[in-house]
């Protein structure tokens, strides 16, 4: 799994990529980075709040979620990942990880050491750069998440997280046609937008009865992208893309 | 503490039957609806549609009948915050 278009490497050039411009040996640098891979099943922490890792984890097939708990157990998704993101970069600088990071689904990862990617940044500042602001944009991210659980209604909420992930799986190539799979249960969607398996499974039923969303199995098509980006008041500007298109 | 329930029409969109739930002083304390049979495990349990004052952070669970929602919701009353 060295080459073709979803191996780990293909994958975290096109995501940096997709937010930062690299050029030829820039890319050969990061496609000589080694990374170890391992299969993991769903509903497996990755690492957990209070660790310490020696290694960041490239997510290369299937979808994590970092969350936080409550005293009482009550969990918070605060970011879904999808493959090409490095969902602990931030565990480069930050000594001590204040987030849980978990498999949603089945999941390849691939995990590069601290040291390897140390040794990259200071030899090439713009991988630095890249990487810097993969960690910018993942803020980005989270505020936008706040404005979404805090101020919007639930039905807007769930079309605005099904927008992020349409655009962010386009911007890896792994939605075609406004369809992606999305083997997410009710409970990790409930928990992503604030709200009860209940209150998931009637926004679902509306967001299909007024079709702007089809499913069949795990995959969901966007019929009518421009609708429902009206519906869940989306504005790609947060996600800071490079290229315009995959957004449009 | 003893509750007392009234039936109700919930509009949630998908027309379900409910009850209103009120304690000793007859103040409304919550809203229970009675799932029907497009939710799966949960279809014919009772779900917290709506909570106020102490029940606040019981979140929005589904009780597999109304004694065990009433259990629940008596048990936060009494225990307070």
């Amino acid at each position: 799994m060295t080459a073709g278009p979803h191996s780990p490497h293909t994958l975290m050039i096109r995501k940096l990529e997709s937010i930062f411009r690299l050029y030829t040996e820039e890319k050969q640098a990061l496609h000589d980075l080694p990374v170890q891979l391992q299969l993991l099943k769903a509903d497996q922490d990755i690492v957990r709040i209070g660790d310490s890792p020696s290694q960041c984890c490239l997510l290369v097939e299937g979808y994590t979620c970092v969350y936080k708990l409550t005293t009482e157990g009550k969990r918070q998704i605060v970011a879904f990942y999808v493959p090409g993101d490095m969902p602990d970069l931030q565990s480069l600088h930050l000594k001590v990880l204040d987030n849980s990071l978990a498999t949603v689904t089945p999941c390849t990862v691939g995990f590069i050491q601290h040291e390897d990617l140390r040794r990259i940044c200071d030899r090439y500042p713009r991988i630095t750069a890249a990487l810097w602001r993969e960690t910018l944009v993942d803020a980005s991210i989270f505020r936008e998440w706040v404005l979404n659980v805090g101020r919007r209604d639930a039905f807007s909420r769930m079309a605005h997280l099904l927008c992020e992930f349409r655009v962010k799986l386009k911007a890896v190539g792994l939605a075609e046609d406004d369809t992606f799979d999305l083997p997410l249960t009710q409970g990790e969607l409930a928990d992503a937008i604030g709200t009860s398996n209940v209150h998931v499974n009637r926004v679902l039923q509306d967001l299909r009865a007024k079709d702007l969303i089809r499913s069949k199995g795990t995959q969901v098509t966007i019929p009518d992208w421009e609708k429902l980006k009206a519906v869940a008041g989306f504005d790609p500007l947060y996600l800071h893309l490079e290229s315009e298109e995959v957004a449009a | 503490m003893s509750l007392t329930l009234q039936p109700v029409r919930v509009c949630n969109g998908s027309d379900e039957e409910g009850m209103l739930v009120f304690d000793n002083d007859q103040r409304l304390v919550a809203v229970l609806t009675h799932l029907s049979d497009q939710y799966g495990d949960v279809s014919g349990h009772w779900y917290l549609e709506a909570k106020f004052g102490l029940l606040d952070g019981l979140g929005h669970p589904t009780y597999a009948d109304l004694d065990a929602a009433q259990e629940s919701i008596r048990q936060r009353l009494a225990r307070g915050r």
